[in-house]
């Protein structure tokens, strides 16, 4: 296959899967690369998406099969995209590939080197809510399923101690500690950023109390505590208590009003937390403390209908960012202003703080190697003369989902199938 | 080589995965003691075990034992599908064994790993591999087909998404023919002079765009005309044409998919108690205000003048519709922008329930016209008689105020013809009555039939931005599924109908969710276009004669799995 | 052959499951190493929706004392709403069963997504113990032939 035929896709979240197994399918070659050691982006830590709620599972992890055994397709892991020159049709690119320790060929999954690892720490992709070892895989059903090795903190890899217990525990031969980074050079015809997206630090707006009160809990947070696959197999406990909320605040727009701009999914999720509540715990009191309702899409009043229906109760409050959280006695205190300016404080067990899309940490470093542009947001920037499009400023690199600006999957999707079709039909007009 | 494949010779390959299977189950004696089996006695049969059949060594292995014995059948006991069936498929690929001959057995997930009595998990292995090796032996081979395609899209509807779609998908190997029922390009979008200021320096992008597809050659234009027949699949679909003007038969061509883009329309206030307005009242729709600036290039009254005071009301229709139409906030922050440029000081109240901001650079904008003064009031309630307008703010008592004209934002819904178009096809609506996507998140601008795609306001409330992308989308699609000159290889293990048994009750068409199913009125049965079929079983299921077969998964081999589970 | 009294019974239970949503689960379950009754043989399916009353009355007839039917919760069929008609079939099904004098219960539906190994050992689980209690399937072959 002629190198300029092959296209690159950053990041392996839904929308830069779905674009690499079009192109593959199509027969085009692709290299995927994602930062992380594990595909599925942010779409497979939620349990279930709205509006249908379907498990994300289900929807993805087939996905991510076929990403893995598609033969066009070269997924390359814990790999960051680190220096890109040339132009549309001949772009050298230069990837920073870490070291994973462990053969993803030789590798099983059969997860023996975990248990004998003498290192614990905190899992991060899991929110920090339960702990992995210094080889580990970020939550069961990782795909693919071959463990990583953080080298900060492997006593081998950081020389603090010499250990070799994992690699005595792999019966297959596939760890491989003296593995190096490496610098992996490529030539490509085009690129596809799919990089995706960050969570508003909520530690921002100390009056919320996040960080500060154990029962205030981020969005990610809450979908990774109600994940069947997550640290407590989807039974909500409250943090160190152990014990199930009676009755949880979720505050709509955190972050809005300090970022400028609103996420445009943050309502369906509260409404989704809403209704996980609902059901899973009947007799708690669910509160939903919002702004504006955010519902862009035909059906998502439908599912916002349902979910009044369920009982939740809706507050107004124009100004998230006014509401104070304080705790006593073990009870959060929720103080809001209600529709009249007069305050009103609500007493929970749990606050959920549905927080802003913000962009990606490695967005500003990406755009210079790419030499695109960011908006004044840190999203990157399509084509300024288009009105609608997934061309950036630099001819053959795209920007698809949450890198150019928060959106649901459906659009995610769109604008990755719309970047599919520029890389493809670009060479097929001009009559290649 | 002499010999004939006459009888049947089964291997069966039992993995170790290294400790996972060989520590929790005793292979030696699934190797003892399959070969004495009763259904084994009149047959060949070789079972061994390997250490790792998925690494490269273990694939050669299995590669050359398949050639060196011929087997006929392939049982590979392992891990779970999901991991390595393709992986095992690909192996029998290698060496001419139809891998619908061969069946893959979970001893790891669903014995090895789960059962701690060795003794019980060897058990269940046992039963796991006579189930498969009795079903392999009723698997018959399927043989993939390859179709002819027809690179060409038809796309209805020569708006922005129409136009859109066909300037990305036309080129020297793919015509696209674009079917308008009106006299003339452009659809809504002729009606506007402004677009949001996100969208800027654009507005002339639909002129342009028209010139550029009417120059395109490999561009077929029918105006006045409308669908009259689709008949196919993906890669295959017969039109035929209708000259709207004198209802005569238009054009017939084929194409390998077609694309809706049949818009949308502002639903009627008039039927709207609360928003009943008459033509002479200054009461005005969006996109008679939309209009009114491209004619006259302001904002005026009946009499001419320039209204001092303007009323603005979000979400007519909103709660009746039961949908967010999702662009109206940003219009009226266009409409009021374009006020507050027209004179400095026209008084502007804005009525509204929630601002619907869903664009990263939305909330700049509202904030810019917020600044300039306008009064943005949320509202639970809102009724206008002409130009008085009462209203209830959140929370507080109910006001009302005159102003001088009144903008309405009426919830866009389906063009005319949206519901007979879907019938024509035979895909879904959705609850809202736009069309449904086949996937709402996944395949998001395909129906349910594969091959035919909506895009735009037809497909749910949509701005321009968003319908250009959903255009291009499905042309991203389509460039991927019909290449020209490549043939396309339709899913095999699909249902047929046994014509004998078939007694033509339409229940399997009926539920078919992919239109995969058509009765032929001759012979009086439901006939499957494999072509369609994605092999999900559903009319097997369903079938109260038993006439359908669904390949792969037939009553014949399911039997067989079912006689060992429980034997 | 074993006694098969209801005190040291060995039930035959026979799990249908769809291919994309309860199959999954089963590999999350068998990944996380939980244990699970032996006695449930897998029979994959492309989707629950192809199980049809033949393949429940052969299972039945031909001596299991239960089926699980394993499919996607609904509004996630993989097929769009497979899952829906598997509904429907199943309550036939069991209106099936009650004119057989075979005890419903020994039928049952499950939604299990992908993500839910631990409900996957659950009811495999329950379902083994429930199916223990019932004891052996009455019917003890086919009666009708």
């Amino acid at each position: 296959m002629n190198s300029k035929d092959k296209i690159l896709v950053i990041g392996a979240g839904i929308a830069g899967m779905e674009a690499s197994l079009l192109l593959a399918n199509a027969g085009r070659s692709v290299l995927l690369v994602e930062k992380l050691s594990l595909t599925g982006g942010n779409t497979i830590k939620n349990e279930d998406s709205f509006p249908n709620l379907e498990c994300s599972t289900c929807m993805i992890a087939p996905i991510q099969q076929d990403i893995l055994q598609n033969p066009n397709i070269e997924v390359m892991t814990l790999s960051t995209v680190k220096k890109v020159e040339g132009e549309a049709g001949n772009f050298n690119v230069t990837i920073d590939k870490k070291a994973r320790y462990v053969s993803l060929v030789d590798c099983i999954g059969c997860g023996m080197c975990y248990e004998p690892c003498p290192v614990t720490l905190k899992n991060e992709w899991e929110e920090n809510l339960s702990e992995k070892k210094a080889i580990y895989v970020p939550c069961e059903g990782s795909l693919p399923n071959v463990p990583a090795i953080d080298p900060e903190h492997c006593l081998q890899l950081n020389g603090k101690k010499s250990c070799n217990a994992c690699v005595e525990a792999c019966m297959f031969g596939a760890i491989d500690l003296s593995e190096k980074d490496e610098e992996v050079q490529v030539d490509v015809g085009a690129v596809i950023v799919a990089t995706g997206f960050d969570m508003f630090d909520a530690g921002k707006i100390s009056n919320l109390g996040y960080g500060k009160f154990p029962g205030v809990y981020t969005s990610m947070e809450f979908e990774r505590l109600f994940a069947s696959n997550g640290p407590t197999s989807g039974e909500l406990v409250l943090r160190g208590g152990g014990e199930s909320p009676r009755s949880i605040a979720i505050i709509h727009c955190v972050g809005r009003k300090e970022l400028g701009y609103c996420s445009g999914v943050c309502c369906m999720d509260s409404f989704k937390y809403s209704h996980f509540l609902k059901n899973k715990l009947p007799d708690a009191k669910v509160y939903n403390i919002y702004s504006d309702i955010c519902l862009p899409n035909k059906t998502y009043q439908i599912f916002y209908n349902k979910i009044k229906g369920e009982g939740g109760g809706f507050i107004f409050q124009s100004s998230p960012e006014d509401i104070e959280i304080k705790e006593s006695s073990g009870k959060l205190g929720v103080n809001l202003t209600d529709r009249n300016g007069a305050a009103e404080s609500l007493d929970v067990d749990m606050v959920i703080l549905a927080c802003a899309i913000v962009p990606g940490k490695e967005s500003e470093n990406l755009a210079e190697s790419l030499g695109i542009e960011l908006d004044g947001k840190g999203f990157f920037l399509t084509r300024k003369e288009d009105v609608g499009t997934v061309e950036t400023s630099k001819a053959g690199i795209f920007v698809v989902g949450c890198a150019e600006g928060p959106k649901d999957i459906q659009n995610s999707v769109i604008q990755a199938e719309a970047a599919v079709g520029k890389a493809i039909l670009i060479g097929e007009i001009n009559g290649k | 080589m002499e010999s004939k494949k006459t009888s049947s010779k089964i291997g069966v390959y039992i993995c170790e995965c290294g400790p996972n299977i060989a520590d929790n189950i005793d292979i030696d004696t699934i190797i003892a003691r399959l070969p004495s089996l009763e259904e084994y006695q009149n047959k060949e049969l070789v079972v061994k075990r390997y250490k790792l059949l998925c690494s490269n060594e273990g694939k050669e292995f299995l590669e050359n034992e398949i050639r060196e014995n011929e087997f006929t059948h392939l049982v590979v006991a392992a891990c779970s599908p999901r991991d390595h069936d393709t992986t095992f498929i690909n192996v029998c690929k290698k060496t001419q064994l139809n891998p619908y001959l061969y069946k893959m057995v979970n001893i790891r997930e669903q014995c090895a790993w789960i059962i701690p009595d060795k003794e019980k998990a060897t058990e269940k292995a046992i039963r796991y591999i006579r189930a498969a090796t009795s079903r392999v032996l009723k698997q018959s081979e399927l043989i993939e087909k390859q179709l002819d395609i027809d690179p060409g899209v038809l796309v209805i509807g020569g708006g922005i998404s129409g136009i859109e779609t066909a300037l990305s998908l036309a080129g020297k190997e793919r015509k696209v023919y674009l079917v308008e029922k009106s006299s003339e390009l452009g659809g809504k979008m002729n009606m506007f002079k402004e677009l949001l200021p996100r969208q800027n320096g654009n507005r002339d992008i639909i002129e342009k765009k028209i010139e550029e597809v009417k120059k395109n050659e490999s561009i077929t234009i029918f105006l006045e005309t409308e669908l009259e027949s689709a008949v196919g699949f993906l890669g295959n679909f017969e039109i035929s044409l209708k000259n709207i003007k004198n209802n005569q038969p238009g054009a017939e061509f084929t194409v390998g998919a077609i694309v809706a883009a049949t818009g949308f329309r502002l639903t009627d206030t008039g039927k709207l108690a609360q928003y009943k307005y008459s033509k002479e009242s200054e009461v005005y729709t969006s996109l008679e205000i939309e209009n009114m600036i491209k004619r006259d290039g302001k904002i005026v009254l009946k009499s001419g003048k320039e209204p001092e005071s303007v009323g603005l009301i979000h979400c007519v229709g909103r709660e009746e519709k039961g949908y967010c139409s999702q662009i109206c906030c940003n219009y009226m922050l266009k409409f009021i922008s374009f006020l507050q440029q027209q004179s400095d000081s026209i008084k502007i109240k804005d009525f509204y329930r929630d601002m619907c901001l869903p664009h990263k650079e939305d909330q700049g904008f509202f904030e810019e016209v917020k600044n300039k003064g306008a009064d943005f009031i949320r509202i639970s309630d809102v009724k206008i008689k002409g130009t008085h307008v009462e209203y209830t703010p959140i929370g507080k008592d109910k006001k009302e105020v005159d102003v001088d004209m009144v903008i309405l934002a009426p919830a866009m819904e389906p063009e005319k013809g949206t519901e007979e178009l879907a019938e024509l096809f035979n895909v879904p609506l959705s609850e809202t009555n736009f069309f449904q996507e086949e996937h709402q998140q996944l395949n998001p601008v395909e129906t349910s039939i594969e091959g035919i795609f909506i895009v735009g306001a037809c497909h749910g409330p949509a701005g321009i931005s968003e319908s250009m992308l959903q255009a291009q989308a499905a042309s991203g699609k389509i460039s991927t599924r019909l290449i020209p000159g490549k043939k396309i290889v339709p899913e095999v293990k699909v249902s047929e109908i046994m014509e004998d048994f078939c007694m033509g009750c339409r229940t399997c068409m009926d539920i078919c969710s992919y239109g995969a199913i058509t009765f032929d009125g001759e012979l009086s049965v439901c006939v499957v276009n494999e072509a369609i079929c994605r092999g999900c079983g559903n009319c097997a299921g369903s079938c109260p004669s038993g006439a359908i077969r669904a390949k792969h998964f037939t009553s014949a081999q399911i039997y067989q799995e079912i006689i060992e589970a429980i034997r | 052959m074993k006694p098969e009294g209801k005190d040291n019974f060995t039930p035959k239970i026979v799990g249908y499951l769809c291919n994309w949503c309860t199959y999954a689960a089963a590999d999350m379950a068998g990944s996380s190493k939980l244990e699970i009754a032996p006695e449930l043989t897998v029979i994959k399916v492309m989707c629950s929706s192809r199980i049809d009353f033949n393949m429940v009355l052969t299972t039945f007839f031909n001596g299991a004392d239960g089926i699980l039917i394993g499919g996607c919760h609904p509004g996630d069929c993989h097929y769009d709403k497979g899952n829906y008609y598997t509904r429907r079939r199943f309550a036939l099904f069991k209106d099936i069963m009650k004119i057989l004098k075979l005890d419903p219960e020994r039928l049952q539906l499950s939604w299990i997504s992908a993500s839910e190994g631990n409900r996957y050992a659950e009811v495999v689980n329950s379902f083994t113990e429930k199916i223990k209690k019932l004891g052996p399937n009455p019917l003890n072959g086919n009666p009708y032939f």
